[in-house]
């Protein structure tokens, strides 16, 4: 449903491409068309209907530009008024600070806590957490546990009740740490007994930053319930949780709306490492539906090193097993296929569904079993027989079934790039692949 | 309950009854000079189709009844639009609401002199009412059915799977029936303490593994802990997880191959946007649902997502989570919440 929408506002800027002067008309069939996809990224209803209106009228009364068409025209405006919305990011400094977690049940509080405790113990902080959540059971043993895999200090008591003394018991504890991060419990705005735990938990520590945890697929409620927030606790930056799933996060936009304040990070996953700074290109991307090639480029920068993946090779046809296995290593850094496929602006490009179904565990099942094959065989699939299959499925403690398998993924790489090579419309692999080997 | 969706709906219900009155202010001074002229353009137009001017006329005079028209009420429908999306509701479900509020509107001969109101209000309470479905008596299912009765509760992270669980447990046992829990999330850090202390609170049996073992095999002793023992019900709670990701999806299948539910429950939040509306979807698509828990609707007056993911997957609602406490849940009866969402009559 939602490639449809970004289909039809691809449509609607089509429409504006080529031509000189504005045409009302057309204007007014992206804003509507932008409108539509705002709202059904959860965008607060209120602030959409501000923000077209603010494109429409830039649109009609600014002067175009020399040397732009009324396409890119429109679209610089779109973008200007988009980044506006989500303000620069929240400020992150590596300094001795206290962070208080606030947010809703179930928004992820604990999970980010962990995570924000890695993130500045990579940094060279030092951190600790403290478990002020005294309400849902098993609270301390999930922020325990997570702590004690990262060897980071966690302190907390799951008999006291009173996450006040929690807290104050916790920060003389823990006073020699660099970064000291509160997690608390889940509570909504209309709770006022909890509000007002908040806030003394905020009048407690002092907290150097008060961040909201946002769950991506928070609907219009967001503005309300970060407003309430806000007002009890003045929330200086606001945290995106389970970005990894289909939700687009638009709730996040309005609650940044709504405190003044920045995205400070992203959550994109199960384990304690997925969290990134926030980065509004991307973001504003993913919410419009339409691609963002600037998030692939810098994640492919940290990953693929020069002479990873024989571009040249790749376009002139020839697709080895070798080059899977390098791709398939150098795609494990990225992060899963199919995230990285939606950050592609692809436009309507449909991927068989099998592509995206290698999960990284199977990679690393595929890995193994090349590392069984020998050099001819990865270079030419197609001299293995039974009995070199089974050779290689013995080797690699696999069953000749796995084997096939991959070989019947590796032919399907090969017919999915073969056929983003000769495919028509504006985007194609190899403008791609040039983009990634310029940067080597 | 869904006291801001309430207010709303009642606006938006106003304001098109006041443009169909407004459509029929219009249509009356215009009747008598026109009447002999319509005569003869009458008898020309048999078009089927859109009731023309003419149409409309005749029906006025002869029948004194009214056309309610495209145009009278396509103001008020915008608004009622707005409505349902600032109220969560997601916007493919909101479109075919709005549709079909529209057909059942448009084209309908209404008496001078009957109330508009009464229009209006029918054709949302229908439309609302063809969503919402009917509820689900859990207590009814077990009556009839043979013992025991497994439960598995899907759902993806932080909707509130486990509270749930705890929650019906803690109401099951008070309906008195035996209940065992079947603590399948061996994923997440704490989720084994949690469920165990939540069973230890109400006093229910748990069936457990360690940290990270197959919940495929939790899930499965615990039926057998419940054939052996003669309990009525097993809830079998499960770690939340994203419809995107293909292989804790076919975990999911896995666990429904081998422990054979007779329900598969579905949580979702009741703040979520519009994302409820595709992992609905894709859930009821992989591993299929039979009834939906809608948990934090104390959050929400608005509980648009109940609408949305109801007419997504066409499957009833089955309980309203309400708070933080074992008792905070209630029975989701569709008519009774329409009825008090659009007031009773008027």
């Amino acid at each position: 449903m939602l490639d449809n929408l970004s289909t039809s506002l691809k449509d609607a800027l089509k429409k504006l491409a080529g031509k000189s002067v504005i045409d009302r008309a057309a204007v007014d069939e992206l804003v509507k068309d932008l409108q539509r996809a705002l709202i059904s990224a959860d965008v607060n209803v209120k602030l959409v209907m501000e923000l077209s209106k603010a494109i429409r009228i830039r649109s009609l009364d600014e002067q175009l530009p020399k040397g732009t068409n009324v396409r890119e025209h429109v679209l610089r405006i779109v973008y200007q008024e988009l980044v506006r919305l989500v303000w620069a990011s929240a400020d992150i400094r590596l300094e001795p600070q206290i962070i208080l977690m606030a947010g809703l049940q179930g928004s992820g509080k604990t999970t980010t806590t962990a995570k924000l405790a890695r993130y500045f113990q990579k940094k060279g902080m030092k951190a600790g957490v403290i478990c002020a959540d005294t309400f849902r059971p098993g609270a301390y043993d999930q922020l325990s546990t997570l702590c004690a895999k990262i060897n980071v200090p966690c302190f907390g008591n799951p008999l006291e009740k009173d996450a006040i003394k929690i807290t104050r018991e916790g920060l003389g504890n823990l006073k020699d740490l660099e970064t000291v991060i509160v997690d608390t419990q889940g509570r909504h705005a209309l709770e006022a007994d909890l509000i007002k735990e908040i806030i003394e938990l905020n009048n407690l520590t002092k907290a150097t930053h008060r961040w909201l945890v946002i769950d991506a697929a928070l609907g219009q409620q967001a503005s309300e319930q970060a407003r309430r927030f806000h007002e009890a606790i003045n929330i200086d930056g606001v945290i995106i949780t389970k970005m990894d799933g289909t939700a687009k996060g638009g709730g996040a936009l309005s609650a940044v709306a709504e405190t003044k304040s920045g995205i400070a990070f992203i959550g994109s996953g199960e384990t304690i490492e997925d969290l990134e700074r926030f980065d509004p290109d991307g973001f504003i991307s993913r919410l419009l539906g339409m691609g963002d090639l600037k998030a692939l480029l810098e994640k492919a920068e940290g990953a693929i090193k020069p002479d990873d993946i024989d571009v040249n090779a790749m376009m002139k046809g020839k697709f080895t097993l070798r080059d899977m296995y390098k791709q398939l290593e150098a795609l494990n850094k990225m992060g899963p296929l199919k995230q990285i496929m939606g950050m592609l602006p692809m436009g309507n490009m449909e991927l068989p569904e099998g592509v995206y179904d290698v999960t990284s565990t199977k990679m690393v099942r595929y890995r193994i079993i090349m590392d069984s094959m020998t050099p001819y065989e990865l270079d030419d699939p197609s001299l293995i027989n039974s009995s070199r299959m089974q050779r290689i499925a013995r080797g690699a403690g696999a069953t000749p079934d796995e084997v096939r398998e991959l070989l019947k993924y590796f032919k399907m790489m090969q017919r999915t790039l073969k056929g983003l090579r000769s495919g028509g419309g504006k985007f194609n692999m190899q403008r791609l692949m040039k983009r990634f080997s310029g940067l080597q | 309950m869904f006291g801001g969706l309430k207010e709303k709906l009642q606006a938006a219900r106003d304001r098109l009854g006041s443009s169909i009155q407004g459509a029929e202010a219009n249509q009356a001074p215009a009747t008598d000079a026109i009447e002999t002229a319509t005569d003869a353009a009458a008898k020309k137009t048999v078009s089927p189709g859109a009731p023309t001017f003419a149409d409309k006329v005749k029906v006025l005079v002869i029948d004194r009844e009214l056309i309610v028209s495209e145009k009278d009420i396509s103001d008020a429908l915008s608004e009622l639009e707005m409505t349902l999306l600032e109220s969560d509701v997601a916007l493919p479900v909101c479109d075919a609401i709005i549709a079909r509020v529209r057909t059942s509107l448009i084209g309908k001969h209404r008496k001078i002199g009957r109330s508009v109101d009464a229009l209006v209000v029918g054709a949302l309470k229908s439309a609302l009412l063809e969503v919402l479905g009917n509820g689900f008596n859990l207590v009814d299912y077990i009556k009839t059915h043979s013992r025991p009765v497994k439960i598995l509760f899907t759902g993806v992270n932080g909707t509130g799977k486990t509270t749930t669980v705890a929650k019906i447990g803690a109401y099951l046992k008070k309906q008195g029936y035996t209940v065992v829990i079947g603590g399948g999330d061996t994923y997440r850090a704490g989720a084994i303490e949690q469920i165990g202390v939540h069973a230890e609170r109400i006093g229910l049996k748990i069936i457990q593994h360690q940290e990270g073992a197959d919940p495929s095999a939790v899930l499965f002793d615990s039926v057998q802990y419940a054939v052996s023992h003669k309990i009525d019900v097993v809830l079998a709670d499960t770690a939340g997880r994203f419809h995107t990701k293909s292989n804790l999806m076919s975990q999911l299948e896995k666990i429904r191959r081998v422990m054979k539910p007779d329900l598969v429950v579905y949580v979702d939040e009741a703040v979520a946007g519009n994302d409820a509306v595709i992992r609905a979807a894709e859930f009821d698509r992989t591993v299929g649902a039979d009834a939906i828990v809608l948990t934090k609707v104390d959050m929400d007056s608005r509980g648009g997502a109940a609408i949305s993911i109801a007419h997504t997957i066409g499957k009833p609602l089955m309980f309203l989570g309400t708070g933080q406490r074992y008792e905070d849940i209630m029975l989701f009866e569709p008519a009774q919440v329409v009825e008090e969402l659009l007031g009773s009559d008027s």
